[in-house]
């Protein structure tokens, strides 16, 4: 907002008043002039001004006239003062205005049937509003298109060089890659260096362009603004939740834009700590998978080895009748379910109950057992909350931030920017504790690489420091002083010589990084793929927790222990109770009087009390023939679970396996029966953001041939069976789950959560305590020298994204290792060298590819492909408590071949 | 009322009088130049500013004017055009309709997506005869839309001066935007 951030949102500028167009306005000393127009209702032209970075002042329309000053001053980059005199309306400003749009205009090439932004076009509006029909001197720039980047095409004849794309890019998204350069007699837009552009591509700057300058390649010159559809709905790929507008012509989606525009360009900069209205890579660019050619239109039912195209009337029958049967001769138990955290609220709710109710088993989970329900079951545990604890406000104002094993820029873009923000806006200390040289370990104040999979170590050993240096909270010493004596006695076993030998990071490092966290007004951890997926995830969070618990974080005003997830409504699928271990809400299944109220509720007695089995006990059971029918939503654990895993063996024992799903995955394949579901884009309904946002998902386009609804398909499987789930429409289920969990839709806003350790700090701490902190190091002894790790890439999401043809342009499958620069120079391998990677699991052959954020020792391979299998190099290890599978980190040798 | 008297009315009849009247005004059309003509053998001549079938016009060198950039589909108001635009790879930033259909049965006939077009690719032509059994060829497609306006070019042009759209080729090529590739005329050859 104001010209110069302040760097504490505590700290107040001064009230001042002045007189606009003879009404006396206050507001804050140093804000910019234009502001203040705008925040009183009025609309001042102006086309290179956007409320989420610093006024630029380059398109000269914004003019007023201020007492005093003879000629018109630009009101962006004017400061607001004590008893200035303004007037913003007037032929003599008409005029000036005018004139301004006629010297961009002398200069623009007026090829707007040909151009994109025709009819979005804040040049044409000008033009229109000022009554501009002639052009003396009109004169062409006759540069060629830059058409280098493989997403976005640069033509600056159409340039009006108001700097937009390159303040969004360096000012908000930190990534300052785009450049002014003189070239020709003209300024123009250039990639870093005159390269062809290879940035994140999140295409904010295609978004704030107000002319046609920068394009999509993807949708380039086959549509115009008016011929679209517009749908507001939610991105499906992360669990950020962005809101996207998908548009649509006819039947096929032609672009994906967000509420981030030229169009929009109003506003505070302090409304941006709730996200800025933009896109990442993924949702602007990968939507190609809703209309895509591979999508699956018929229902197929397995005859011999072939699958053949059956109507949905028989497809359904077969399904139902060889579930009863099934039911019938094994008992309820017999059979399991497993959904992806993709579908919607409203879905994954009547798959629990259908799956609980009508087949009367508690065998079913979620894709949030990968990873997220590690950090659920911890913070259930141990605060009684069920989700992360803050919001995106609260990352942005934070002063400290202690990021572990998250490489969020990657994983979440669009939530990462909050955490530039306060790098940037804010000033605030950012620990990036991570066992790759992250995007956000370049920026962060206090970046500290450690080895892959000691990140939980690291913690551990945080939490020693703390209580070494006596950084204790007042407020905990008093509220529980058992549990503290628990904690101290059992971080004896910590030592922090040996936690910096193992991490590879100093004990200096580990003492000043405590401080700073500790003792930091808004301290803020945020926690992702290196603690909850590797070996100890839960543990790991746990001891997180106890950092956060001793430093006095709870009591911290916006401050707490926060996750982000992978898949679009992991959360969802965890408060909607897909899981064996929660009922929704999510309240414990072990509740009687919660199972009792369900059981009410749904008419029918909840599955057995018994335990039902999670993901790697669904798939074990299936093997040993204990399981006889698998019902899969969305789900593709073939392609997800390491070979050792025994997966298709698995599945190949089952009597039943129903797959639902918009493609023909490798599970999929292996099915008796595959109905074909919607994508997001087709469905109606909610996803829960990581952040607790319950956020509707429209439907932009009709289903595919006769594909339909995942909830639709369970409905009419549950009717074959002869027990009826009672829905018509969405709003049944959603006027259902009101009932049951009221406030849960909560009118989109997160409910706030209130994290209180007491209960757990009472009672069995002190016992479970020491345990935890008892097995320390990496107990692999394996002699291997490099530890290869599956990394998210930032241009795919799971394997989804694989299926969208522009985010396989932007990246495809290289199918090369990538290496350190010094590991490369080590094993003598060039870039097009070929390399083995051999693990205990088995080996295979590679390309290399030299990446710097690989640091040396360790090696990545992006885990959204399956060729060649590196996957099945990994072992799979499950965590004893809350039985989440471990499948991405392991020890390799590499050689040259 | 005054009443013929029975005299007169005895007259009338034994002159046929009533017969003479009636060759009168027959023998009169005698000597007057027809009132119709016999279609389909003989045409009317049509008016330069008659708004007929719709036709795409070419330049004169052959390449398609239409730069698919739909404002003839924004300004229909019986909305029965469409078109489906792309780029045109060949030649850096031109665009191009690929495929451009009029429902002429649901046309009134109003002109303004020939006036709305910038590059004056559409214009009407003298042409009305398209009278079908099958009701479905009256869906003009690209093609036919492009054969429309060769086979009644002249026709086509003389609609467009006579709305005051464009005066002659050289202003079709010159005309009121500017795109990044000119148009050339058409190469006359050497042999």
């Amino acid at each position: 907002m104001a010209l110069k951030p302040v760097t504490t949102p505590d700290v107040e500028a001064a009230t001042i008043q002045l007189s606009i167009d003879g009404e006396t306005v206050s507001t804050k000393q140093g804000v910019s002039l234009y502001d203040v127009i705008s925040r009183m209702g009025k609309i001042v032209p102006a086309m290179c001004y956007h409320y989420t970075f610093d006024p630029f002042g380059s398109c000269g329309m914004c003019l007023v006239l201020q007492e005093g000053k003879k000629a018109p001053v630009r009101s962006c980059t004017a400061k607001a003062a004590e008893g200035m005199v303004i007037r913003t309306d007037g032929e003599d400003l008409f005029a000036a205005r005018k004139k301004a749009v006629e010297k961009h205009l002398s200069v623009h090439p007026l090829d707007c049937p040909v151009c994109d932004a025709d009819g979005h076009c804040e040049l044409q509006d000008m033009a229109f509003q000022h009554e501009v029909t002639n052009l003396a001197n009109a004169k062409q720039k006759n540069i060629p298109e830059d058409t280098r980047s493989i997403v976005l095409d640069f033509n600056m004849n159409r340039c009006i060089a108001c700097g937009e794309c390159i303040n969004i890019c360096k000012d908000l998204l930190r990534i300052d890659a785009l450049q002014f350069m003189k070239k020709g007699g003209f300024t123009q837009v250039v990639a870093k260096g005159d390269q062809a552009l290879d940035c994140e591509f999140c295409g904010d700057c295609l978004a704030v362009c107000p002319v046609g300058a920068i394009t999509n390649k993807f949708s380039k010159y086959v549509y115009k603004p008016w011929q679209l559809r517009k749908t507001t709905t939610t991105c499906n790929y992360c669990g950020d939740g962005c809101q996207l507008y998908v548009e649509t012509k006819d039947t096929e989606v032609v672009r994906v834009t967000s509420p981030l525009s030229w169009k929009n360009k109003w506003g505070d900069r302090g409304d941006t700590v709730d996200g800025h209205g933009g896109l990442c890579v993924r949702g602007r660019f990968g939507f190609q998978f809703i209309d895509s050619k591979e999508r699956l239109t018929e229902p197929l039912l397995r005859q011999g080895s072939d699958l053949v195209p059956a109507p949905w009337i028989e497809a359904l029958d077969a399904a139902a009748e060889r579930l009863v049967q099934i039911k019938g001769r094994y008992g309820p138990d017999a059979i399991a379910g497993l959904i992806t955290a993709r579908c919607t609220n409203e879905e994954l709710y009547v798959f629990q109950k259908f799956m609980r109710t009508v087949l009367g088993t508690n065998n079913l989970d979620s894709s949030a057992r990968y990873g997220h329900l590690n950090f659920v079951r911890a913070v259930h545990q141990a605060l009684g909350i069920s989700r992360m604890m803050n919001t995106s406000a609260d990352m942005t104002k934070a002063k400290a931030i202690l990021v572990v094993g998250a490489n969020v820029t990657e994983t979440n873009p669009v939530a990462s920017v909050r955490i530039k923000a306060a790098v940037g806006t804010y000033k605030a200390s950012v620990i990036v504790v991570d066992s790759m040289q992250t995007n956000l370990a370049k920026l962060a104040s206090h970046p500290t690489m450690v080895k892959p999979g000691t990140e939980g170590l690291f913690v551990k050993g945080l939490v020693r420091s703390v209580l070494d240096q006596d950084l204790i909270d007042s407020r905990v010493a008093a509220q529980a002083p058992d549990a503290l004596n628990a904690l101290k006695s059992a971080a004896q076993a910590v030592c922090l010589e040996t936690v910096a030998a193992e991490t590879g990071a100093s004990v200096e490092t580990i003492h000043e990084v405590a401080k700073i966290f500790a003792e930091a007004p808004r301290a803020v951890v945020l926690c992702g793929e290196g603690i909850v997926r590797r070996p100890h995830g839960y543990d790991n969070v746990l001891s997180l927790i106890d950092l956060a618990w001793v430093t006095g974080t709870f009591h911290k005003p916006g401050s707490g222990v926060n996750t982000f997830v992978e898949e679009s409504n992991e959360q969802g699928a965890v408060d909607m109770g897909v899981a064996p271990e929660f009922l929704p809400g999510p309240v414990g299944y072990e509740d009687s009087t919660a199972r009792r109220k369900f059981s009410e509720a749904w008419g029918m007695d909840v599955a057995s009390a018994q335990p039902g089995q999670s993901l790697v006990e669904i798939i074990e059971n299936c093997r040993a023939g204990k399981i006889k029918a698998l019902y899969v939503v969305g789900e593709n654990p073939v392609a997800t679970l390491p070979k050792s895993c025994g997966v298709e063996e698995a599945l190949s024992q089952l009597e039943l396996l129903i797959c639902q799903d918009p493609f023909l995955t490798e599970t999929a394949q292996c099915a008796h029966l595959v109905f074909p579901a919607c994508t997001f884009a087709e469905k109606d309904g909610t996803v829960t953001n990581q952040e607790g946002k319950v956020q509707f998902v429209r439907p932009a386009l009709d289903p595919l041939g006769q594909s339909a609804l995942d909830w639709h398909i369970m409905v009419g499987i549950a009717n074959g069976m002869g027990s009826s789930l009672p829905y018509e429409t969405t709003q049944d289920i959603q006027a259902e789950i009101r009932k049951l969990l009221p406030g849960y839709y909560n009118l989109g806003q997160p409910q706030p959560v209130a994290a209180d350790p007491t209960a757990y700090l009472q009672n069995g701490y002190q016992d479970a305590v020491g345990a935890r902190y008892a097995t320390n190091g990496r107990a692999d002894g394996s002699e291997r020298p490099y530890d290869m790790t599956l990394i998210q890439l930032l241009y795919h999401s799971g394997k989804l994204s694989t299926k969208a043809s522009g985010l396989m342009e932007i990246s495809p499958n290289t199918k090369a290792l990538r290496l350190s620069l010094e590991a490369c120079e080590q094993l003598g391998v060039a870039e097009d060298g070929r390399v083995r990677v051999t693990s205990d699991q088995g080996s295979v052959e590679l390309g290399v590819e030299a990446d710097p954020s690989v640091l040396p020792g360790t090696c990545a391979f992006p885990e959204h492909f399956n060729d060649p299998p590196v996957k099945d190099l990994v072992p799979v290890e499950v965590d004893p408590v809350t039985r989440v599978p471990y499948f991405k980190l392991t020890r390799v040798t590499i050689e040259k071949v | 009322m005054d009443t013929p008297s029975q005299t007169k009315k005895l007259f009338d009849a034994v002159l046929f009088r009533e017969i003479w009247k009636a060759m009168k005004v027959t023998f009169k059309h005698m000597f007057h130049r027809p009132m119709t003509f016999e279609y389909p053998r003989e045409k009317r001549t049509i008016p330069d500013a008659h708004r007929g079938a719709l036709g795409l016009l070419c330049y004169d060198d052959g390449r398609e004017r239409c730069v698919g950039c739909d404002l003839c589909e924004a300004a229909c108001p019986s909305r029965c055009i469409k078109v489906i635009s792309e780029e045109d790879k060949s030649m850096p930033l031109q665009r191009y309709a690929t495929e451009f259909y009029i429902d002429i049965t649901k046309c009134v006939f109003c002109g303004y997506c020939v006036e709305a077009c910038p590059v004056n690719a559409l214009a009407m032509t003298k042409m009305y005869e398209y009278s079908t059994p099958d009701k479905r060829t009256l869906l003009f497609d690209k093609r036919r839309l492009y054969e429309i306006g060769e086979q009644h070019i002249e026709d086509a042009k003389k609609y467009l001066y006579a709305h005051n759209q464009e005066e002659d080729d050289d202003e079709s090529r010159a005309y009121r935007y500017h795109f990044p590739q000119p148009v050339g005329k058409a190469e006359v050859s050497d042999s």
